[in-house]
């Protein structure tokens, strides 16, 4: 069995008196913080954490402690401690608001959270991966299952549209304004600035919703065709604008035959047969009616009567369109053309 | 290791303190296992630690740890941060995320305990501004398998494969819930097919445990696209303008031709999956080899033309 020497070896060259001894790592130094902070039993003064010997190099003037400092505090916070600042601009650690209050999971949701987690953290399009390894650590929910589970949200440039995910969801929680260049559908390129109110993912693709502040209009973006991502810089720790009373983005999530301007009540069937899966298949949008047959009627808005008669084929069999006309006359004429082209 | 940012390595090891509890010793895959990470990063982190304390950092003020090649055995508490840290907002983002993306809503209880972790305010804010998912009542199936995994108990489900009208009920060894581009399945070895295979979730109608356990086999398919070399492979032709931006098409092998047309080479293990891609394109697009999928093309939309009202 391999003994690992790295403590017995560091504490003897690691003398906390010597000003001159080895640098002290960063993440080290921040732990290092944390430990000092939560142990005192009376706040402390910035001055009393830099002679602690927490690992501040001794060489550092005035404005660059204070620098690091400011960035150590702002990474403890980042990472659940809730240091606290009194009059006397004295430190300390919040025990109410740094520590978890116990909560009880049972054993399904435990489950849940595990297999989700095997799946997530080693998925290169979830851009939370980090963020989630660390929160079920936190939690104490027992270990990962053996291997990790091969899991991919977002075939599609994974990497790219996750990293771009993750500077967005942070722009919307700092509430700081975005500026990208992006390319449409025609390939068109053109840059941006959006006020980012949310961020969502649907059928392999993250999306950015927000204000774009040119057209003064609450626009969807595919961070696939979003490039060079560009947080707002100036006041970087005051938000740039506020979210609409009332903004969810769920209202702006939608189906594939409700893009575009237009908008006219569209109705489908599930069959008896089929109609278990309306629920799921129909994410919430539109109207669910049940018949007395089995069946289930869905009322929902659409805008592209071609797009709502394709959306029924994805998803059938067992879904018909029934309203309007020109869908039902979409789904017959565009299945006859099928047949006829095969034949 | 070395180009983990100084933050996140502190997180981490802020995160492994409260496991560290005088007298106990612990394996070092576990707390990797529990870490979602590597044993061989868990050993680096805890010799981080043991390089960490309080003031005036002699040996008993420092993480006192004896850490092994597989173990480790802690030799005295912590000095402080013995308790879980609360969740911050970015980590229970991470955790209405995740548990989005199987069907759970931020109005599920589930999300509701997670923010009593966190903060509440997060979870209404997080509530109106992440989407991750907009499956509804997905999650009680991926609930019920997530658990069957971890207590190895067979499962049965009513599933609607592609060929089917109907949903058949079928025993299955529960193996795995693995995602692609947004769409959960289940890989798991079905006793009626005597084989393993594949279950989109949303195709599972219902699903029931059973008390009867099996083991796991040592090694099971990790993927959920079908072995590509040896299927047979389809020749497409889509439309001038039609798009085939969001279609899943593993393998496929797109020529743009003159016309602004696309020919496509598409490998497919299931016919029935083809004949629906070619019969929602509405004929935008059109096979145009082997025979036998053109006349399952031709099959299903007729069959689907059947379905309309007379």
């Amino acid at each position: 069995m391999r003994r690992i020497a790295t403590r017995r070896l560091s504490q003897s060259s690691y003398n906390r008196e010597d000003e001159g001894r080895a640098m002290v790592s960063p993440h080290e130094r921040l732990v290092n913080l944390a430990l000092y902070l939560a142990s005192r039993t009376k706040p402390v003064s910035i001055q009393e954490c830099r002679d602690a010997g927490l690992g501040y190099p001794a060489d550092a003037d005035d404005a660059a402690f204070q620098r690091m400092f400011e960035r150590d505090k702002d990474a403890l916070r980042a990472a659940g401690i809730a240091i606290v600042v009194d009059e006397d601009g004295r430190y300390s650690v919040d025990p109410d608001q740094s520590y978890a209050a116990e909560i009880e999971l049972d054993d399904a949701e435990c489950a849940t959270i595990r297999a989700l987690a095997a799946a997530l953290v080693n998925d290169p399009s979830f851009p939370f991966a980090e963020d989630l390894a660390v929160a079920v650590a936190k939690m104490d929910l027992g270990p990962f299952p053996d291997e990790p589970v091969r899991s991919n949200l977002a075939v599609a440039d994974p990497g790219r549209q996750s990293a771009q995910a993750r500077i967005a969801a942070d722009a919307v929680s700092r509430r700081k304004r975005l500026r990208f260049g992006y390319t449409n559908a025609r390939g068109e390129r053109k840059r941006h600035e959006v006020e980012p109110y949310g961020v969502a993912f649907r059928r392999g693709r993250w999306y950015l919703v927000g204000r774009d502040v040119e057209l003064n209009e609450v626009r969807v973006y595919a961070l696939l065709r979003a490039d060079a991502l560009e947080v707002e810089t100036t006041h970087p720790k005051n938000p740039d604008f506020e979210v609409p009373e009332g903004f969810s983005i769920e209202d702006y999530l939608v189906l594939p035959f409700q893009i575009g301007s237009e908008r006219f009540d569209a109705a489908a069937l599930f069959g008896p047969s089929a109609a278990w899966r309306a629920p799921a298949a129909t994410e919430g949008k539109g109207r669910l009616v049940p018949r007395h047959d089995g069946s289930v009627l869905w009322e929902v808005q659409a805008a592209s009567p071609r797009a709502f008669a394709a959306w029924c084929v994805a998803n059938g069999p067992g879904v018909v369109p029934r309203a309007p006309e020109t869908a039902v006359s979409a789904y017959r004429t565009g299945l006859e053309e099928v047949a006829a082209r095969h034949g | 290791m070395g180009r983990i940012p100084s933050s996140l390595r502190a997180r981490r090891m802020l995160a492994l303190i409260p496991y560290l509890r005088r007298g106990a010793t612990v394996r070092i895959s576990d707390l990797a296992a529990t870490l979602g990470t590597t044993a061989e990063e868990v050993t680096e982190l805890l010799g981080d630690l043991v390089m960490c304390g309080v003031p005036p950092f002699s040996p008993d003020a420092l993480i006192d740890l004896d850490v092994q090649a597989d173990s480790v055995t802690v030799l005295a508490d912590p000095p402080a941060l013995d308790r879980p840290l609360r969740l911050t907002h970015a980590e229970l983002r991470a955790l209405l995320a995740a548990i989005e993306t199987a069907g759970v809503g931020a109005d599920d209880p589930l999300a509701r305990k997670l923010a009593d972790a966190a903060d509440s305010a997060s979870l209404e804010h997080l509530a109106r501004s992440l989407r991750a998912h907009p499956e509804v009542g997905a999650a009680e199936i991926y609930s019920l398998l997530a658990d069957a995994i971890e207590s190895s108990c067979k499962v049965r489900i009513a599933y609607l494969s592609a060929r089917e009208t109907e949903p058949r009920s079928r025993v299955v060894r529960p193996l795995e819930l693995v995602n692609r581009n947004g769409v959960w399945y289940l890989v798991a070895f079905c006793e009626s097919a005597d084989g393993e295979r594949t279950f989109r979730l949303d195709r599972i109608h219902n699903a029931e445990q059973l008390d009867e356990r099996f083991s796991h086999p040592v090694d099971p398919s990790r993927s959920v696209v079908p072995e590509l070399a040896g299927v047979p492979t389809a020749v497409l032709r889509v439309a001038p303008g039609y798009s085939i931006d969001n279609r899943d098409w593993p393998g496929a092998e797109v020529e743009p031709q003159q016309d602004g047309s696309l020919r496509v080479r598409l490998p497919f293990a299931s016919p029935h999956w083809v004949a629906r891609e070619v019969c929602s394109a509405l004929g935008a697009i059109e096979v145009l080899e082997p025979d036998e999928l053109r006349a399952e093309v031709r099959e299903m939309a007729e069959r689907l033309l059947s379905e309309l009202p007379s």
